[in-house]
């Protein structure tokens, strides 16, 4: 049997030197604090390793992640596929359908058990039994749990599985869910985005792969090293935002400018993702530079954060759709009004009080 | 026992049955039984799909600009295509009328989709299934290599270039883990190709995978990113601003040239990669020209890329427009999304529920509840369907009907129309493509047609981007930027109470979406897309639709390996995810599992 | 605690002792001086803070020419921050200062008298009794409004302006650790934005009732209101 493609290889092929490789081992083996056969140890590891075992489920979801996977330019997916994991099942690129796909599964849990990543797409459904999404005649979410069981750790693609996503969006008819309400006993990194963008997708996966462990993540359980500060925060349209330039409505003088898009409602203040550096398609453009502003599609609830052009948006919880100067404004006013009528009342009662105090 | 359907079809349930589910390599859920008979031929075909996702229901009382976001994301492989069919409903329903530089960037945004979509498609959803990967390593790269010189001048043809293609697939395989190759129907006789044609096409299948994220920068230009990209109910959110100060925040020079070097490479890629493939496996298929289905008889397009903005007339939709029924090439009828006769939608046998199941419903229209609901004769339990009942309802799909008729739509669908019409830009093509396989105009009407239809399509695409970018680039150069009208953004500018229908032709076929407006807020919402048509259950007269016809009486070689049927499935590029969320305002409680 | 209450109290009881003493210092010069500067820092951050949900008309020119935005931010920042040490530093009086200091973190919620007392106000206010009551402090409906409209506003207002304020600090700030949990409530900070846009509009409400409240107290009750505030002694009419 021919030796199997491993990392060592791959990393070859992108041009990086027998030298480098060694110096990366070495510096590897002191961070983790290895004796003098660490570096070797690593070596010998990357260079003969078997590529990890991933499974890549779908639940209710639009295909949009797996899409915007195989648009990564650094790794290309198809040296991630080929080279580095490997991906033993994905209903979306797989040759093998219905018996033989399930047969996978089931070897998967009882070969690699404990050692594969399960990567899930969308999510499950729990109305209906879970019958929302059937895959091999059975409820998404029963399939969901018997793969999580035996996996290494969980790979949450996208927003459906991070946070539910437009499925989830009120009023949930499905009553779908994230997926860490069904796998409650697994490690899961979240990469939210509607899509993710893809090379943060491969970055994920590279990461974990080459330094051996899970990336550090954050209070949401997002990785911190691309989700740890908002599109505004690096904005290349943020010195018009400071400056307070705008453009106030579409293809205006400020629009043909590049001005910020605030008022348009760009949710890019309060919204965690790379877009406006790592940029999108191989760093062509991100939705603002293109003119529209961004929707927030990586974060929780962001469907329900509308209207998606409106910089004050709908108060959450409130029965009637309306922002918070519509319902503050309003009851301002209600309010002045009602002191304004108390004040009125109180000068008549007082005048004929006065005046009967006169007469008495 | 043998049932004669009204569309011409006959059903034979006696034989074994086979189910397979999922169907892989398609977008979302789906479930497929058929039954075979004693020579492994398919005599009854049932096809199921087998998610939901309720998006019509959570669009109500929302605002009307935002629907296209929601709509998008039914999917995330056609990706903009229902965003550009939303705005269009709510721009008809709006009278809104949008700049001519709008309508170019959105038929260039829609014909990269297809494209894309397209080129996907048939190498890595559909080339494995004609296609051998291990095959391949039997190859001889010189002869590879002479192989694919003699088809095209694309130049990554060189004897070592295959050689190191098969060096790698051959350390791959050897390394036992075969990733999405794994457990594939490898060796079956049902792959007719030689090992050479096979390495060629696995060299094209590494080449498409990273070709294709180059095409969808056309997207990340105008839209922002892609998947997913950007659209604004009134125009398109990217402004053009060519020579002026602040150029360089808009759409400029080194934008379009951008596009335009994308466009020239997409229609290298297609003319010397993708045709040439396709025209050398058809060569080695052309006598397996099962899964015609209903193309011969029913076949229906709405239209597309409008030459002029606002004119969605016939003369003006370079996709053409109309109906074929009972195979009449003849005459191409004229369709009409607002007439409550024509377009219907039947769920006696779908998980949805009518007061009154016999009658049809026109999507404006559309009352629907969700009722799973299995036959009697299912086999399995409520939660673990071993055979489905197809007597009973059996599907999330609806089943439309255009005038009673089941209709096939697609690529295909709309090339038999344009053929039909006898439009040069579609029939000279077709016409070459059969005489150079040596096949009559009837084998058209098959998987391998509509395979052979897809890719036609893709090539005119390439076509009509560059035609459309230089549109964009003449009218920019006679003075119109323009790119948004606003005149009617402001919710207080509209009616009270609105209706629009905004169509489009998706990469799988026709897509229509029906909107009801009411007080500045969606009140009603209905999609009808190229799935819902194609992956069709019975209607109460029995018609079947056009997956289940493709499927009869196909041979099968092994029936333990549904290779013909995922093959002919497939064709159809099934998008489920799009097909199986339709549903009405007045959801109602269910019964709910558990967490944990 | 009880002394404010136990003097209320006798006074209506009796009916005696607040009559002849005509005036009683009731706010100390610390607790007058927070409560103008606080009145300056919520115009500010009112005025401020809608502008930042709704942005003067563009600027032309050069972005590097102006910093309107930012000086807007600025001014809504800096507000914010001595909001929080003026909030701060009126805690710490609640504790040295006399009982009335106390009043603003505090209703007997538990006492029955209290809630019999704070109906009789609300009668007075719906013209149902003819005179209120005299109270050395707030009166205990008025104590209530200042619990809930106030204190417990400026607490939500802190929480979740420190919050949004920790997002641009970073996220490996003290801000962020103080106030980071505000995400795990409210996972989209658009939500948290839209939440505390709203608390504004609630402490406009508060303004209203205040202000009106303390002038007509002023005119129509037999106690003095507004000069109370400026200079600590509040006088008994009648």
């Amino acid at each position: 049997m021919a030796a199997a493609e491993t990392f060592y290889d791959v990393i070859r092929r992108q041009g990086i030197t027998r030298r480098s490789f060694t110096k990366f081992c070495s510096l590897t083996a002191a961070s983790l604090g290895l004796g003098a056969g660490g570096p070797a140890a690593i070596a010998h590891a990357l260079e003969t390793k078997p590529r990890l075992p991933v499974i890549w489920m779908h639940g209710l979801e639009c295909t949009c992640c797996s899409e915007s996977f195989i648009r990564s330019a650094h790794p290309l997916a198809k040296d991630v596929i080929l080279s580095m994991i490997s991906l033993d099942y994905d209903d979306t690129i797989m040759a093998a359908a219905g018996h033989q796909a399930d047969a996978i599964l089931t070897e998967t849990r009882e070969k690699h058990a404990g050692n594969y990543v399960l990567a899930v797409e969308g999510n499950p459904p729990l109305n209906e039994d879970g019958m929302y999404c059937i895959d091999g005649g059975r409820p998404f979410v029963e399939k969901l749990r018997e793969m999580a069981a035996g996996a290494k750790f969980v790979v949450a693609w996208g927003s459906c599985a991070s946070w539910g996503c437009v499925q989830a969006a009120k009023p949930n008819p499905t009553h779908a869910v994230p997926i860490d309400k069904v796998i409650l006993d697994k490690p899961i990194i979240k990469i939210p985005g509607c899509p993710p963008i893809a090379e943060v997708m491969t970055g994920v996966l590279s990461y974990i792969l080459t330094f051996d462990q899970l990336p550090e993540l954050d209070r949401q359980g997002r990785p911190k090293m691309f989700y740890s500060q908002r599109i505004h925060d690096k904005c290349y349209r943020r010195p018009h935002f400071d400056a307070g330039q705008f453009v106030e409505s579409w293809d205006d003088e400020g629009a043909r400018k590049g001005y910020c898009l605030y008022k348009m409602g760009c949710k890019g203040p309060t919204t965690y993702n790379a877009c406006s550096t790592v940029r999108w398609n191989n760093g062509v453009s991100f939705p603002i530079q293109s003119g529209h502003g961004c929707i927030g599609c990586s974060e929780n609830a962001f469907w329900d954060q509308g209207p998606f052009y409106d910089r004050l948006t709908n108060i959450p919880y409130f029965p009637v759709e309306a922002n918070a100067d519509v319902v503050g404004g309003t009851a301002a006013a209600i309010v002045a009004g009602a002191v304004a009528i108390h004040a009125g009342v109180t000068a008549i009662r007082s005048t004929i009080k006065s005046g009967e105090k006169t007469e008495a | 026992m043998t049932i004669q359907t009204p569309n011409g079809f006959s059903l034979d349930n006696a034989g074994k049955r086979i189910v397979v589910d999922p169907v892989t390599r398609i977008e979302g859920h789906l479930r497929v039984e058929v039954n075979v008979d004693e020579g492994a031929v398919i005599r009854n075909a049932v096809s199921t799909g087998t998610m939901w996702r309720g998006i019509e229901v959570i669009l109500k009382g929302r605002d009307p600009r935002d629907a296209w976001a929601f709509t998008e994301r039914i999917c995330g492989v056609c990706t903009g295509t229902h965003a550009l069919t939303s705005v269009r409903a709510v721009e008809d329903a709006l009278a809104i009328k949008i700049p001519e530089n709008a309508n170019t960037i959105r038929n260039i945004m829609q014909l990269t989709l297809q494209a894309h979509d397209h080129l996907v498609h048939f190498y890595h959803l559909h080339a494995l299934d004609w296609v051998d990967v291990v095959s391949a390593l039997k190859a001889d790269p010189k002869a590879t290599s002479a192989l694919a010189q003699s088809i095209s001048p694309w130049p990554l043809s060189s004897p070592g270039y295959f050689k190191d293609i098969q060096g790698r697939l051959t350390r791959f395989v050897e390394s036992g883990q075969l990733g999405p190759f794994k457990n594939g129907y490898w060796g079956s006789p049902a792959y007719k190709l030689p090992p050479e044609a096979n390495l060629m096409a696995v060299a094209h299948y590494l080449e498409a995978l990273d070709f294709q994220k180059e095409i969808v920068k056309i997207h990340t230009i105008y839209g922002g990113k892609n998947p997913h990209p950007n659209w604004l109910v009134g125009g398109v959110p990217c402004a053009i601003n060519v020579d002026g100060t602040g150029a360089v925040g808009a759409v400029n020079m080194e934008r379009l040239n951008t596009v335009s070097e994308i466009i020239d490479r997409t229609s290298d890629f297609i003319n010397q990669v993708y045709l040439p493939d396709l025209m050398a496996i058809a060569s080695f298929y052309k006598d397996w020209l099962y899964g015609g289905g209903l193309s011969s008889t029913c076949v229906m397009s709405y239209g597309d890329i409008p030459e002029h903005a606002n004119d969605y007339s016939d003369k003006s939709l370079k996709l053409p427009r109309g109906a074929i029924v009972g195979g009449n090439l003849a005459e191409v009828l004229p369709i009409d999304l607002r007439n409550p006769e024509e377009i219907q939608e039947y769920v006696v046998h779908s998980w949805y529920k009518y007061p009154d199941e016999t009658k049809g419903l026109h999507p404006w229209d559309g009352v629907t509840e969700p009722n799973f609901a299995l036959g009697p004769a299912t086999k399995g339990t409520r939660t673990n369907i071993e055979e489905l009942d197809e007597s009973a309802k059996y599907s999330f799909i609806k089943a439309p009907r255009w005038k009673g008729h089941a209709m096939e739509v697609g690529p295909l669908a709309r090339w038999v129309i344009g053929y039909a019409q006898g439009k040069p830009e579609f029939k000279e093509p077709v016409e070459k493509v059969l005489t150079d396989l040596g096949l009559p105009v009837t084998a058209l009407f098959s998987t391998l047609g509509r395979t052979a239809a897809r890719g036609l399509e893709a090539q005119w695409a390439a076509g009509q981007l560059r035609y459309f970018q230089d549109k964009l680039i003449a009218t920019i150069k006679a003075g119109d930027s323009s790119t948004a009208n606003t005149d009617k953004w402001r919710p207080e500018t509209w009616p009270a109470d609105a209706r629009g229908v905004g169509f489009s032709e998706a990469p799988r076929g026709a897509l229509g979406h029906w909107i009801r407006i009411k007080d500045q807020k969606i009140d009603n919402y209905q999609c009808i897309v190229p799935t819902t048509w194609n992956g069709s259950p019975r209607d109460p007269k029995g018609n079947i639709g056009a997956f289940e016809a493709s499927l009869l009486n196909t041979p099968m070689a092994d029936p333990n390996q549904p290779l013909e049927i995922i093959r002919t499935l497939h064709s159809f590029d099934p998008c489920l995810a799009c097909s199986t969320h339709v549903m009405s305002p007045d959801g109602q409680e269910m019964t709910t599992v558990q967490v944990r | 605690m009880s002394r404010v209450y136990t003097l209320v109290k006798t006074a209506d009881a009796e009916a005696t002792p607040a009559i002849e003493r005509n005036s009683v210092f009731v706010y100390e010069a610390p607790v007058r001086t927070w409560h103008w500067v606080n009145a300056i820092l919520i115009v500010v951050l009112i005025v401020s803070g809608y502008l930042i949900g709704s942005p003067p008309p563009t600027l032309s020119g050069e972005a590097s020419a102006h910093y309107q935005m930012g000086y807007i931010r600025f001014g809504h920042f800096a507000a914010a921050q001595l909001f929080i040490v003026a909030s701060l530093y009126r805690v710490y009086w609640a504790f040295v200062g006399n009982e009335h200091a106390r009043q603003l973190f505090y209703v007997p919620f538990w006492k029955r008298w209290y809630w019999y007392e704070a109906l009789y106000e609300l009668s007075w206010y719906l013209f149902i009794v003819d005179k209120p009551k005299k109270w050395v402090g707030h009166n205990p409906l008025a104590n209530l409004a200042m619990v809930v409209l106030f204190t417990f506003l400026s607490l939500f207002m802190i929480v979740t302006g420190g919050a949004l304020y920790a997002q641009g600090a970073g996220n490996d700030t003290l801000w962020m650790t103080i106030f980071g949990w505000v995400f795990v409530i409210w996972p989209n900070s658009q939500e948290v934005h839209t939440l505390h846009h709203v608390g504004m509009w609630v402490m406009v409400i508060f303004i209203v009732l205040h202000v009106y409240a303390a002038i007509r107290e002023d005119i129509m009750s037999r106690q003095t209101m507004l000069s109370a505030i400026v200079t600590g002694d509040r006088y008994f009419r009648d």
